[in-house]
């Protein structure tokens, strides 16, 4: 074991995890806004947008991120779009996210007890404002711990960005190793920093967990 | 402007890809699985360098990437001397990868067995060995059932990571597809609902499963 090649790429190996941290906090948030608004249009059930919503996630909970991944960065410019490597794993990252998104906060408005939206409305709350008040923070107890859950696989997800050559963690960690011909070294180093931003979260999620009231 | 025959003129090279995609993925969720049972066991085991053990193996595993995992074992381990062709260290990574998941999903399911049948088996006179294999495992298994299916779903859909080391699966063959016909969107659409296809049969073919083997599951 040579652990000199990692410290003396520590730089890169830094800048590949900001990177990733980039990625991520791009696809969680579009994720989420897609998940959001899809979870909606179902809820509601809006004509046609429904059943269009209802295609969109069994499409893309149905086949592997990584498909997806190709049909944006190889299919798009076929179309005649020009998608950079970004572009591309933040596009399929969103829609990827937005479908499973979508099914958490569904089942997170279907648990509240459909008492608080009636007396929302004979308060004289509209559809909006009882969503936006009564409905969604509620929503948030029960959808919190599997949205935080979706949100550790979407981070280590960013990983297949690597796949269409964009430069986050794992791509720059190969650079390194091409270099050094150290790939256990580095790669452990590689692990470690994904452990060090998962964990925690996977601990905020065993946490949250226990606090949610069992149903 | 689009040509829907590319996909179906290479049917066969993708059907094998399909096929691959079939075979690695049921042989790695059997191993996962076996590996879940262990590590579940692992994880209640008194004895705490079992619990240790089992508890970093999973901490491990879910905090990281599984395309890492891939590489670790076909791209890091050759360079210690331990060298597998692209599919065994591919099936051995989606082990590997979901043993981790099924072990936390395994003990979630002894952990739902009320103390109360234990002791009743206790009382009967039944073996530990008695006691786990048709007490307690069978019980467990009924109440973990959907989420074992899905974790399934998870490796077979995962399985299309190995296109990145050069298995030939449906997402590899169809990159090879691609390459040949330059008819991207035709093949990938059409490799895409094969996928949405296969996980729509499978989850719908092992729900049907489930409600043979545990009817009274679906009676409440």
């Amino acid at each position: 074991m040579n652990w000199h090649v990692v410290w003396e790429s520590r730089s890169v190996l830094l800048g590949g995890a900001l990177v990733t941290l980039e990625l991520s906090a791009l696809a969680i948030g579009l994720g989420t806004t897609l998940g959001l608004l899809v979870a909606l249009i179902r809820t509601a059930r809006v004509p046609v947008l429904s059943q269009i919503a209802r295609v969109y996630i069994e499409i893309f909970r149905g086949s592997p991120l990584l498909m997806q991944l190709f049909f944006v960065f190889f299919g798009l410019p076929y179309l005649g779009f020009d998608v950079s490597k970004l572009a591309a794993a933040v596009w399929a990252l969103t829609l990827y996210s937005g479908a499973y998104i979508a099914e958490i906060i569904r089942a997170g408005i279907e648990a509240v007890p459909k008492g608080q939206k009636e007396a929302a409305y004979s308060l004289g709350l509209s559809p909006y404002e009882a969503m936006r008040y009564v409905v969604l923070p509620q929503t948030l107890t029960v959808a919190l711990p599997p949205l935080i859950g979706f949100y550790i696989g979407l981070i280590k997800d960013t990983s297949l960005a690597t796949i269409i050559g964009y430069r986050e963690l794992i791509r720059e960690s190969q650079s390194i190793i091409d270099r050094t011909a150290r790939p256990l070294e580095v790669f452990t180093a590689v692990a470690l920093i994904y452990f060090v931003i998962c964990y925690p979260l996977s601990l905020l999620v065993t946490r949250l967990e226990r606090r949610v009231p069992a149903r | 402007m689009f040509d829907w025959g590319a996909p179906i003129r290479n049917l066969d090279l993708l059907m094998q890809g399909l096929v691959v995609t079939l075979q690695v993925a049921t042989l790695s969720f059997v191993f996962a699985f076996a590996l879940g049972l262990v590590g579940a066991l692992a994880r209640r085991s008194h004895f705490w360098p079992l619990r240790f053990v089992a508890t970093v193996y999973v901490e491990v595993i879910r905090n990281t990437p599984v395309l890492l995992q891939i590489f670790v074992i076909f791209f890091g381990l050759p360079s210690v001397g331990i060298r597998f062709d692209a599919v065994t260290a591919g099936i051995i990574a989606l082990s590997v990868n979901s043993g981790a998941y099924l072990t936390e999903i395994i003990r979630a399911g002894i952990q739902s067995i009320s103390r109360g049948q234990i002791e009743a088996a206790i009382a009967l006179g039944l073996t530990p060995a008695q006691i786990f294999g048709r007490v307690v495992f069978p019980q467990a298994l009924r109440n973990i059932y959907p989420p074992v299916v899905n974790q399934f779903i998870m490796v077979l859909l995962g399985s299309s990571l190995l296109s990145a080391i050069a298995v030939p699966d449906l997402t590899g063959n169809a990159l090879v597809v691609n390459s040949r016909t330059y008819r991207t969107v035709e093949v990938f659409t059409f490799v895409t609902l094969v996928y949405a296809g296969l996980t729509l049969t499978a989850s719908g073919l092992l729900n049907l499963l489930g409600r043979l083997l545990f009817p009274r599951a679906t009676a409440r």
